[in-house]
């Protein structure tokens, strides 16, 4: 009986992140998702937890997403069973662990929960007749996801970042969309428990770019890669 | 650095933003001449003194409008396009001339 080791698992998946080969070069140790992989912990994972809590980055680029957008956007995805941030700029979370982000009065982001099985975007998702003034963005393919952890998380992006990020500035649930490391993304602060956390979406074209600049952004304090599984210990 | 203040995402950045031309109101595209149009769409009168302009807060896609000084260069306002534009503008296809089917003296069948 054969067994499969962890980069069959990355190469045999359906879907793979860009930075794939990064990960790889990183001795990263993929896990399943439905039809894709992620990256579950670096190494052995030994010590990831503590390292999430204080600078981590990981990539979540091959979670579920989806993106609505149009003037009938918010009363049909309220009557969907969303609950809507009510100003723009802001995100909450939904019962299912979904991210739920609110660009403008008309547009709408929807990030999957740690797990990878969103209910929530695989109830809209599905529902494949869109009513008149509802267009859907194919966020999962031209967007790239990033979570950058950790108390000292402010302080990197200070370095690539013009707005003000400061856990004391900016809330838990807000949103800034704005150029990170000259790269244009939304950035969303999504605090895992206690732990101080921004999720970054930006094209996926420039990720590489994006993923190196940040990674040597947190060298001066200490922050390296880190598995989703340290993400769901926080 | 410059700041100029999108309507969605409040200051940032100038390098954040992008240029989109002078705002004119659009003439009646069915009913205006073709040089009308072409003035519309192409020129600009690049005016000294205050102005109203299309920027684009590229990190959102977000198009507004901003009242600039072009002397001074001072951003005096910016706003959201729908204090312009109040209802969806529809382009309805010009109605097809009609063809006389009849022919004329001495035109073959």
């Amino acid at each position: 009986m054969s067994s499969t080791t962890p980069n069959q698992i990355a190469t045999n998946a359906l879907r793979r992140s860009q930075l794939y080969r990064r990960h790889m070069a990183m001795s990263a140790a993929f896990e399943a998702l439905t039809d894709s992989t992620v990256v579950s912990c670096y190494g052995t994972g030994e010590g990831e937890l503590k390292q999430a809590q204080h600078l981590g980055l990981a990539d979540l680029s091959t979670l579920p997403r989806a993106g609505f957008k149009g003037l009938g956007t918010p009363d049909w995805a309220a009557g969907q069973g969303l609950q809507l941030p009510v100003q723009p700029n802001r995100a909450n979370l939904q019962d299912d662990g979904t991210l739920v982000a609110r660009l403008s009065q008309t547009e709408l982001l929807l990030a999957s929960n740690l797990d990878g099985l969103s209910e929530s975007i695989a109830n809209i998702s599905l529902g494949s007749q869109l009513p008149e003034r509802v267009y859907s963005l194919p966020r999962s393919d031209s967007h790239s996801w990033l979570v950058l952890c950790g108390s000292q998380a402010a302080a990197t992006l200070s370095k690539v970042c013009g707005v003000d990020l400061r856990p004391h500035k900016f809330a838990n649930g807000e949103v800034a969309q704005t150029s990170i490391a000259k790269i244009n993304g939304v950035l969303v602060r999504n605090d895992l428990g206690e732990t101080l956390s921004y999720s970054i979406f930006s094209d996926s074209s420039s990720i590489e770019f994006l993923w190196d600049s940040l990674l040597d952004a947190m060298a001066e304090f200490e922050g390296t890669a880190v598995g989703i599984q340290a993400l769901r210990d926080c | 650095m410059k700041l100029l203040t999108c309507p969605l995402n409040g200051p940032r950045n100038i390098s954040e933003f992008t240029y989109g031309g002078e705002y004119h109101p659009m003439p009646d595209h069915q009913q205006v001449a073709a040089r009308e149009w072409a003035e519309h769409v192409f020129f600009h009168d690049n005016a000294a003194g205050v102005v109203i302009e299309w920027w684009c807060h590229s990190a959102s896609s977000y198009w507004f409008l901003a009242e600039r000084n072009t002397i001074s260069d001072q951003i005096l306002r910016t706003f959201p396009a729908d204090e312009i534009f109040t209802q969806r503008i529809d382009f309805e296809p010009a109605p097809e001339p009609t063809i006389n089917a009849t022919p004329t003296a001495g035109e073959s069948q």
